[in-house]
């Protein structure tokens, strides 16, 4: 019965998320504020009705309910109790599920946290809102339903869920991803409201500012888990593979972080007023598109959903209506914009509008990337793929100038900058950069004309500009105790988010060029050798897991006849889905991982044993995981916790300000 | 002028969706290979069955065929002898392109040609020949040029040597009147 109350709940949130999208709309155009006023409970209620209809599938997973399809076909009684809970969202109706709840729990949190708004405003961007979850609720409901039954003829046990996904990382990926992808619909709904309002001064921006960041905060940290996940699981050592599922999370993040410097530009300076609002825009927009490719099968790719063209049709439909919808509403009403705000060629504005340049340009190279097959496909010219080489090269090219460019902006002021002022500062960083990089790697002995150099002086370059930045602020500020407590937690996230930048520079670069690999028959009691480490196998026994078995290897690491680990690397088989996965066995450190994939038994008995020495591809993680903590310090500035009207007070010239 | 500047998004849009929407109705088996309409690449191979003659793409023109990728290792491949072989008996040109799977010499796996020339046997033997021969693509060059994804794929070649339709999967009753219109339109020319 439990199904059934999830089934209704669901129903119910899709009887108010009509009503949110008719009625706060309605009331804001004919200034009718009992209208207005009901957007908020709507919106709550439609949140905890969704809400609870994720509980009722997550209890029919646990309970192993196989008289629900979904969870016929992606659980079985052998899942641990904790893959049975994520289980619930690794198939495409219970990840519509999932995303149904981020969506009304981001339209809950703010129709919450805006009391500060004006009622018409509150009214319009709930009612955009409202608009997305109806289309997301209606889909989830009628077109991939979580909760179908399949009695009374009923299967005793499930199809388990895809081994893949019985790890960790999946526990924390998917949520925190769709927070990201969803989130920027808070974005999204700003901008509609303001185009609706026809208002464009810096309020709208100051509004959607934190909501942005915190999108993009989750939405970070949902690419980085996604990343170290296929590292983990996938046992080839790879960390990025430019999969259209992967473009699909990449585009929103690039586009994303234009608008995260665009609205500060808006916010500020009151100028980039018609560009902030098609990035915002653009960057649901965008997530949109990443959710129809993925569930429509327009584009094939390892994690791509069963393909259904009813479902993608409807989804493309939806995204038309949407997104053309704001695009045309777009083209109305924002030519009659104009910014006034003056600024010099040297200047900040200037810098971030190069910002913006390169992250659209990444964009557009990874747009182009994703859809060239299918563009070549439908001009009738055949099928082609577009591989990895095209995407590392083209970003190879961003990267230096994006890098240098980044080095300079936060040391530059508002409206115009001399250069005599910066000459001394950035010389010192320059120098600091250089002895640092070709310090590190002199001393590693690695020091070559080569990527891993370029990566590590760029990544310098960066990382110690943002360090002496924060410096040179908290002298002005005065002295580096006082100014350590006055340096607002924007700037703080900021100068973090910016080094989280050069880490990842610098672990890609390192990554790239000095990863070592090799593949090895191994009988146990063998040694190999790579890098400087000798890698025997010990010992290689039968596994028996929950619901799989398998093999597991015991491999210890010496460096120079020094311990260093014993490894644990395991080939796992699962039954119910009949399919092998890899195991790897990682010893991580801040320099480098040890990586060991245990490969198919041969006569002898011995084994392949796969080999990596990976110099700082903890770095490419640890880089992601700094700039959402950058995101989240800078959410917790105090200005966005204002709670006077804010267009009452004039605007405080905060210089630094920070972008 | 600054009034349709601001319609660019929504025009490139639109022209976005188009190539999604009928993107979404394609059915990517009948899209065909790159190759469809080229010359077959230009390959040296020997015949299965006797491995000292070479043959060249130049050397199979003058009437059109059917080049069929398959491996006796391929269940799906098995399964659609019965019927390719009713169609040789019909007069349809059938030349075979055989599939060697990717061996692994680190782990002592070694072609040995008698081997899979008896295994081929007894498999046409059981099912039926539907081949003219059977080129041996040992090392997957042709394979790898004409973009195969797996087996069965079949590829219908003109007299003159031009790859006029790919068909990817099994040839079967259901899906062989096509082919065959194409084929007959062939022949007649």
């Amino acid at each position: 019965m439990i199904p059934e109350l999830g089934q209704l709940a669901l129903t119910f949130a899709l009887a108010l998320s009509l009503l949110l999208a008719v009625v706060p709309l309605y009331g804001s155009f004919v200034a009718n504020q009992r209208a207005l006023l009901l957007a908020k409970p709507l919106a709550v209620g439609m949140f905890l009705l969704s809400a609870f209809a994720m509980a009722c599938l997550m209890d029919a997973f646990l309970n192993s309910d196989f008289t629900v399809i979904n969870v016929a076909s992606n659980s079985s009684t052998t899942l641990p109790w904790y893959f049975k809970m994520t289980a619930s969202f690794g198939s495409h109706e219970g990840s519509m599920l999932l995303w149904v709840t981020m969506l009304t729990l981001w339209t809950a949190l703010v129709a919450t946290f805006s009391k500060s708004l004006p009622l018409l405003m509150q009214g319009r961007i709930l009612g955009v809102l409202g608009i997305i979850c109806l289309g997301f609720i209606a889909f989830s409901l009628f077109m991939s339903n979580p909760f179908a039954r399949s009695l009374p003829f009923y299967p005793v046990e499930g199809r388990d869920l895809n081994p893949l996904l019985q790890d960790f990382g999946m526990i924390v990926h998917p949520p925190m991803l769709y927070l990201g992808y969803v989130g920027f619909a808070v974005s999204f709904a700003f901008a509609i409201a303001a185009l609706i309002g026809g208002k464009f001064d810096s309020t709208w921006a100051r509004w959607a500012r934190p909501w942005t960041l915190a999108a993009w905060m989750f939405l970070t940290m949902g690419i980085m888990l996604g990343s170290w996940w296929a590292y983990n699981e996938l046992g080839w050592g790879g960390w990025w593979f430019w999969d259209p599922v992967e473009n699909a999370s990449f585009m929103p993040w690039l586009v994303g972080t234009a608008l995260l410097h665009s609205l500060a530009v808006t916010e500020k300076r009151g100028t980039f007023k018609s560009w902030t609002v098609l990035l915002a825009i653009a960057t649901f927009s965008l997530s949109l598109m990443g959710a129809f490719l993925v569930r429509s099968g327009v584009l094939v790719s390892v994690h791509s959903f069963a393909t259904d063209p009813s479902r993608g049709l409807y989804l493309l439909v939806f995204f038309l209506l949407v997104v053309g919808g704001s695009l045309f509403l777009y083209a109305l009403r924002m030519h009659a914009v104009r910014s006034q705000a003056r600024y010099k060629l040297f200047s900040r504005e200037v810098l971030l509008w190069g910002n913006n340049v390169f992250l659209l340009t990444a964009t557009l190279v990874v747009f182009l990337g994703t859809m060239y097959p299918l563009f070549h496909k439908e001009l009738g010219l055949g099928s082609i793929s577009i591989g990895e080489p095209f995407f590392n090269q083209m970003f190879f090219y961003l990267a230096i100038p994006f890098s240098l460019l980044l080095g300079m902006g936060p040391w530059v002021r508002w409206k115009q900058q001399t250069l005599p002022p910066l000459l001394k500062p950035l010389t010192l960083v320059l120098l600091a950069a250089l002895t640092l990089a070709l310090g590190y790697l002199t001393l590693t002995q690695q020091l070559a004309a080569n990527l891993a150099l370029l990566g590590m002086l760029l990544g310098a370059w960066v990382g110690m500009s943002a360090i002496g930045e924060v410096w040179q602020r908290m002298q002005q500020l005065g002295g580096v105790s006082a100014g350590f407590g006055r340096l607002q937690a924007s700037h703080w996230g900021m100068t973090i988010a910016h080094i989280g930048f050069a880490v990842l520079v610098i672990g890609v670069a390192m990554t790239k060029t000095l990863s070592i690999e090799t593949d090895v028959r191994m009988k146990i009691g063998d040694t190999a050798a790579l890098g400087g480490y000798e890698f025997k196998l010990l010992d290689v026994y039968e596994l028996k897991g929950a619901n799989y078995g398998g093999q597991a290897a015991e491999i210890a690491v010496t460096e120079q006849g020094a311990p260093i680990a014993q490894l644990h690397a395991e080939k796992r088989f699962y039954p119910i889905q009949k399919t092998v996965m890899t195991e790897a066995a990682v010893h991580a450190r801040l320099s480098r991982d040890l990586f060991v994939a245990l490969g198919e038994e041969m006569p002898g008995p011995s084994w392949s044993v796969r080999v990596y020495v990976k110099p700082f591809v903890r770095w490419i993680w640890l880089g992601g995981l700094l700039m959402a903590l950058g995101g989240l310090i800078a959410l917790l500035d105090k200005r966005y916790r204002r709670r006077s009207e804010p267009s009452a007070t004039p605007e405080q010239q905060q210089e630094p300000v920070n972008a | 002028m600054r009034k349709l500047l601001f319609f660019i998004p929504f025009a490139l849009f639109i022209g976005l969706s188009m190539f999604l929407f009928s993107g979404l109705f394609s059915d990517p088996r009948q899209h065909g290979s790159a190759l469809v309409e080229r010359q077959l690449p230009q390959f040296q191979l020997p015949d299965l069955m006797q491995p000292n003659k070479l043959l060249t793409a130049d050397e199979l023109k003058g009437e059109p065929y059917f080049l069929n990728v398959w491996g006796t290792w391929c269940p799906t491949c098995n399964a659609e002898l019965a019927f390719l072989t009713q169609l040789r008996q019909q007069g349809v040109r059938i030349v075979g392109l055989y599939y060697v799977q990717p061996l692994d010499a680190a782990f002592g796996e070694r072609f040995d040609l008698p081997a899979l020339q008896q295994d081929v046997q007894q498999k046409l033997a059981g099912q039926g020949d539907p081949y003219q021969f059977n080129l041996l693509d040992q090392h997957r060059t042709l394979i790898f040029d004409l973009g195969v994804s797996g087996a069965p794929e079949t590829f219908l070649v003109d007299a003159d040597g031009v790859i006029r339709a790919h068909h990817v999967g099994d040839i079967n009753p259901q899906n062989w009147p096509p082919l065959a219109e194409a084929y007959q339109k062939l022949v007649r020319k």
